[in-house]
């Protein structure tokens, strides 16, 4: 909202400078988002001089040198090169001295300019800081007094300051609101304007001008006033009228208009002027809209309406969206004589509704959807009267109506200033606070001392329905004291409180920590991703599930169900930006679709980008399954998932973009969490425009699932004795997995030691397919590795258990031993 | 004897120098000095000497196996040395650049997060979480929020269609609406039903405004916000916390200024300025960092916590407008299109 310095004149002696008022209403609490000034800024040492020659200056074609006279005080007559074709002889200019600075830090120095002598400069408005023609000197009035200061001659400017309101204080959206508040800031008088009508009618009532007013919806419009006017004469509002309006950015319409709008400007109440005439039947009903009812608002188009909007109608048709906008149809034009000038109080929540469901405001609808002082209504038609009355002439006539706004306003709030300090939380003496609260037109009324303490009675205004509570009354004390004056005081920690970081928040930092040291970078890309996206790459029921009701773009219209996409896309902009980028990974919430419902997870993904035309003077070996794999395992274990433990299922088909025969997954969502890994689909990773091949992980895991911090933990005895070790290769069908054939040999071993000693380890270390084997066939080469806890083993007892094993390895037919 | 004994030594002197490997001498050591070897074999004819001689032909097979056994001992030093040689290989060049990658990074955001969280630990802060798609009574009725605010409009905030359901978070009310957080308050919230006070937490996290992305707004970015509840809390401890946060993140020059503002969830409300000598853009001018204010008695009461009672205090502010004022970034979207050159610099 744009508030002018002079316009506040009028109410309070605001003759602070503009930082001194920008920091008041600052601390008032209206954060000030622009500050403009208009006019002349002061300008010390530029004066009024008078051109007394013009010659053609000798050496330029396009320059003249003059004598001006700035008067005996400021050296009489000096010599000036000037450009200007209107520095004609006998005009008064405004003339910048040496010493003078002008707008922008134009400093005025004597100089030769062509070899001419030059004692200061004739002023063009542009040069002023008054904006607009740059080719001509600003020429003033002739008789400006000669050498007398150009700020004494020129009107003051203005300073406009353009202000946030928060929604909670639309009191403030008028200067009279801006006035109290400063007003109370800078203890001043505040002025409210006289008003001299008082409701008193002339003559024999008119109903051939206004003959009715109705309000059929009381519920939506507690106070409607009507008063009409006849013989008013439409033309251009006075000259001061025009520059307030424009100085807060509003375009001068009409003297009718322009009041409506000064008014509400000048006390925060909207009002509207209809033209009599124009109102059917003479008569205005305040109701709903029926169905299919429709309004070519001001603005040229055409609003349905509804039967949850209230309109103000004619005896047939609806003519104003209520407190929003008008119709074309009843508004004030070049001919209009009668009037009748409208000031109601409208349900704010009606015309928040109405404003959005129309997707119409205005600064009407801004101000009573935020809520107008409800008792403020009256005082704003009547200055309205007085100011129609004296800038269109006419005379009020009867009947005028007031429909309801019949139930006074009384609030009042107890508050003891002990509750005031103790919220504070630094002295401030009662006197101190009784002083903020009156300086607000909080009155004190009554006093009380219950259990012995004090406790005040305090009045609040009806135009801050914001105030309900003791503890507002604590905010307004501050506003006034200073917010800037809370006393600095060390941080201290008092009570101690329960509980740890939260398991998620202990995950991410273990896996972020786990993955910076092995080399990766951490990237933080967007939640929001493209339908398209997600049906190339997840699946047809993802592009349906996760979208958003209401997107803002189309590209960012679905909620991510894997971090590895945002990667993908951060490989392709670093490429494409020559910068390489080989390991990365993400931490965040992505969303995953289990039994017909949204699930939101824990994710962790990471992304390995093999170049092969990276060169490096030594080679290194491309990353690989395995590598991704142990990665995988290392995640997976910080939230206590053992994915050694878990089954691995190779990815079957095109699955979330993995490359079928080179990934795996294990978990599934009913679990609570899901670890995939692997390749990348080479052709899908180049169609989006990634090069080389990208081998990724991702897991994820329902936030609950994450366990809390284990709890004590107990030492395991080890063994002191040393191990035996057996190594055994056994032949298999190729497509057999490692993984079986290692759990169903540990389990053989385990029978075979029985309860005499232990298996301490079964491990693959070779893994052979080619001549000497059967065609389909591999070999695995297993060590095992045996111990007791308590004595050394002897080969006897070995060799008897390794025969053993080697016998039932083999009994169920799918297994050899290989000799 | 003596002429074998000396042809001997000789012969074993000649094998030695041609040795390169360690079973070669082994083997050839056998041959010499082993149970069939030649020297055993002489050594074992020495029963046939006259036993004058004795004395004196043992006094030179001692001598010629003395000889022998330094320059086996010789020999096996040479061929350990050749061995250890061939480990090493070449010398290397130390200029030449490590071809492996390195050092990883933390985001930049992270690092802000993080150093935040580890300055409001030592204040007793602990770190929660909350959902990112949230129900709007943890968003905005718990906050004091009313149902027609302009916040909560379809404009600013990103809503689900209705026949999408979130497995694992309940509506509070069957008839309110999924929605994507438009702050971390809702975390305040949570952390009040979960808990019994005195609470004092702190809730990092992303959120979601429905903004056309630009150099200071992004669809999604992130939040940091402290929560305490106790007795007798006061606007001046308030100010005490953020005026300790300030100058721990950001040095000892730093300074905060409150100026009231309204939000429904604290009453008083305020927002925080910022200034400090050594920063680039709040060395002359207040900066404008969060909000803050004591939490209105109407929340409390919202989460069943006498109000009469319980004080307390909130404060909120983004990590993305904090991390750009730490180190001099302007434009919001670099965090979000991590170049690799940005992001190393956080290293």
């Amino acid at each position: 909202m744009k508030i002018s310095r002079n316009w506040l004149r009028q109410y309070v002696r605001a003759y602070a400078s503009a930082d001194e008022l920008k920091r008041a209403i600052t601390f008032l609490g209206f954060e000030v988002e622009g500050v403009a000034s208009t006019g002349l800024p002061p300008l010390p040492r530029v004066v009024v001089g008078e051109i007394k020659t013009r010659d053609q200056h000798p050496n330029a074609d396009k320059l003249f040198v003059c004598t001006v006279d700035v008067g005996p005080a400021h050296g009489g007559v000096h010599t000036i090169v000037c450009g200007a074709a209107n520095c004609d002889v006998g005009q008064r200019v405004p003339v910048a001295l040496p010493g003078a600075v002008l707008p922008g830090d134009f400093q005025i120095k004597q100089s030769k300019i062509r070899g001419q002598q030059s004692d200061g400069m004739m002023c063009s408005p542009d040069e002023l800081g008054l904006g607009g023609d740059h080719a001509g000197l600003l020429l003033l009035d002739p008789a400006a007094p000669i050498g007398q200061s150009l700020n004494e001659v020129m009107p003051e400017g203005d300073i406009v300051f353009d202000l946030e309101v928060t929604p909670n204080r639309p009191d403030a959206l008028s200067h009279i609101g801006i006035a109290r508040e400063l007003a109370a800031w800078l203890h001043y008088e505040i002025q409210f304007p006289e008003i001299k009508f008082c409701g008193k009618v002339a003559g024999a009532p008119r109903p051939d001008i206004l003959k009715n007013i109705r309000v059929d919806s009381p519920e939506d419009c507690p106070l409607y006033v009507g008063i009409a006017v006849t013989g008013v004469k439409v033309g251009p509002s006075p000259v001061w009228m025009q520059e307030r309006l424009k100085a807060v950015g509003l375009r001068p319409i009409n003297n009718l208009v322009d009041t409506g709008n000064y008014v509400m400007l000048e006390l925060g109440q909207p009002l509207h002027v209809f033209d009599a005439k124009k109102i059917g039947g003479r008569q205005i009903v305040i109701r709903r809209a029926a169905v299919g009812e429709k309004l070519i608002t001001l603005d040229g188009k055409e609003r349905a309406l509804n039967s949850l909007m209230l309109v103000i109608a004619d005896e047939s048709q609806p003519i104003v969206v209520a407190g929003i906008m008008g119709g074309a149809s009843a508004e004030v034009d070049a001919t209009t004589t009668d009037i009748v000038l409208e000031a109601a109080y409208f349900r704010p929540q009606s015309i928040r509704w109405t404003s959005k469901s129309l997707g119409l405001s205005s600064d009407s609808a801004y101000r009573f959807e935020r809520g107008v002082d409800p008792h403020g209504t009256l005082e704003a038609a009547y200055r309205a009267i007085d100011l129609i009355l004296e800038i269109a002439g006419g005379t009020v006539v009867g009947p005028s109506f007031q429909i309801g706004g019949d139930r006074p306003w009384k609030r009042e709030i107890c508050v003891s200033p002990d509750f005031i300090r103790a919220r504070l939380g630094f002295r401030i003496s009662d006197e101190d606070i009784r002083h903020s609260l009156e300086a607000l037109n909080l009155a004190i009324t009554g006093e009380s001392h219950p259990a012995g303490g004090l406790e005040w009675t305090v009045r609040i205004p009806s135009y801050r329905a914001d105030l309900d509570r003791p503890i507002d009354l604590v905010e307004e004390v501050l506003r006034i004291h200073g917010t800037d004056r809370v006393p600095p005081a060390p941080c201290v920690g008092p009570a101690l409180v329960d509980g740890d970081d939260d398991p998620i928040v202990i995950f991410n930092r273990h896996v972020t920590d786990y993955l910076v040291g092995q080399h990766f970078h951490e990237v933080v890309n967007y939640t929001l991703r493209a339908q398209q996206e997600l049906a190339t790459w997840v699946s047809a029921a993802a592009a349906t599930e996760l979208t958003l009701a209401n997107p803002l773009v189309d590209d960012q219209s679905h909620l991510r169900p894997t971090l590895v996409l945002g990667m993908l896309e951060t490989l392709k902009l670093n490429q494409s930006r020559g910068v390489p980028a080989a390991r990365l990974f993400e931490t965040g919430r992505v969303f995953m679709e289990l039994n017909g419902t949204v699930q939101e997870c824990l994710g962790v993904g990471f992304v390995l980008c093999h170049d092969p035309k990276e060169r490096a003077w030594l080679a290194r070996p491309a990353p690989d399954f395995s590598a991704v794999k142990r990665h995988m395992e290392i995640l997976a274990s910080q939230a206590s998932v053992d994915l050694a433990a878990e089954e691995l299922v190779p990815v079957r088909g095109a699955f979330w973009g993995w490359q079928e025969g080179h990934s795996a997954a294990a978990g599934e969502m009913k679990d609570g969490w899901t670890a995939r890994f692997g390749l990348l689909n080479l052709a899908m990773v180049r169609a989006a425009g990634v090069e080389g091949t990208v081998w990724a992980g991702m897991f994820t895991i329902l936030p609950g699932k994450i366990p809390p911090a284990a709890g004590h933990r107990r030492y395991q005895p080890f063994s002191l004795f040393p191990p035996a070790l057996r190594d055994i290769a056994l032949v298999v069908d190729a497509a057999r997995h490692a993984d079986e054939v290692r759990n169903l040999l540990l389990k053989v071993a385990r029978g075979a030691t029985g309860a005499s000693f232990g298996v301490e380890a079964v491990a693959v270390f070779d893994v052979y397919q080619g001549p000497g084997l059967p065609a389909g066939k591999k070999s695995l080469a297993f060590s095992l590795s045996f111990r007791s806890p308590a004595r050394t083993l002897t080969d006897a007892e070995v060799n008897a258990a390794f025969t053993k094993i080697q016998r039932d390895v083999a009994a169920d037919g799918t297994i050899s031993v290989r000799a | 004897m003596q002429a074998t004994l000396t042809a001997l030594l000789a012969k074993a002197s000649a094998e030695l120098a041609r040795l390169k490997t360690r079973a070669d001498f082994e083997a050839a050591k056998a041959r010499c000095v082993g149970p069939n070897g030649e020297f055993t074999t002489l050594m074992k004819q020495m029963g046939a000497v006259p036993k004058e001689q004795r004395p004196a032909m043992g006094k030179l097979v001692n001598e010629a196996k003395a000889q022998l056994q330094v320059q086996l001992d010789a020999t096996l030093a040479r061929i350990g040395d050749a061995e250890i040689a061939g480990q090493l290989g070449p010398a290397i060049d130390p200029t030449l650049p490590s071809p492996d990658s390195g050092p990883g990074t933390c985001h930049p955001l992270t690092r802000v997060r993080e150093e935040m969280c580890r300055i409001l630990r030592k204040a007793g802060f602990t770190v929660v979480e909350g959902p990112e798609v949230e129900t709007e009574y943890y968003c905005f009725d718990a906050l004091n929020t009313p149902a027609d605010h302009p916040a909560r409009e379809e404009q600013d905030t990103f809503y689900f269609p209705e026949n999408v359901r979130f497995g694992n978070l309940t509506k509070k009310v069957p008839q309110e609406k999924y929605l994507l957080r438009t702050h971390t308050s809702s975390v305040q919230i949570r952390s009040m039903l979960k808990g019994k006070p005195p609470i004092r937490i702190v809730s990092p996290g992303r959120v979601y405004r429905r903004d056309t992305s630009d150099a200071t707004h992004s669809a999604n970015f992130h939040q940091i916000e402290c929560l305490y509840v106790d007795r007798n809390v006061t606007v001046r401890d308030l100010k005490a916390l953020l005026d300790y946060i300030f100058a721990a993140l950001l040095g000892p020059d730093t300074k905060t200024r409150f100026r009231p503002h309204y939000f429904g969830y604290t009453e008083p409300s305020f927002e925080v300025d910022l200034s400090a000598q050594h920063l680039p853009k709040v060395n002359k001018e207040w900066i404008e960092i969060g909000g803050c204010g004591l939490v209105d008695p109407g929340v409390f009461e919202g989460v069943g916590y006498d109000p009469k009672v319980w004080t307390g205090y909130a404060f909120g502010m983004g990590l993305e407008r904090l991390a750009m004022l730490m180190y001099g970034i302007d434009d919001i979207r670099y965090f979000y299109q991590n170049d690799l050159r940005f992001l190393k610099q956080f290293a």
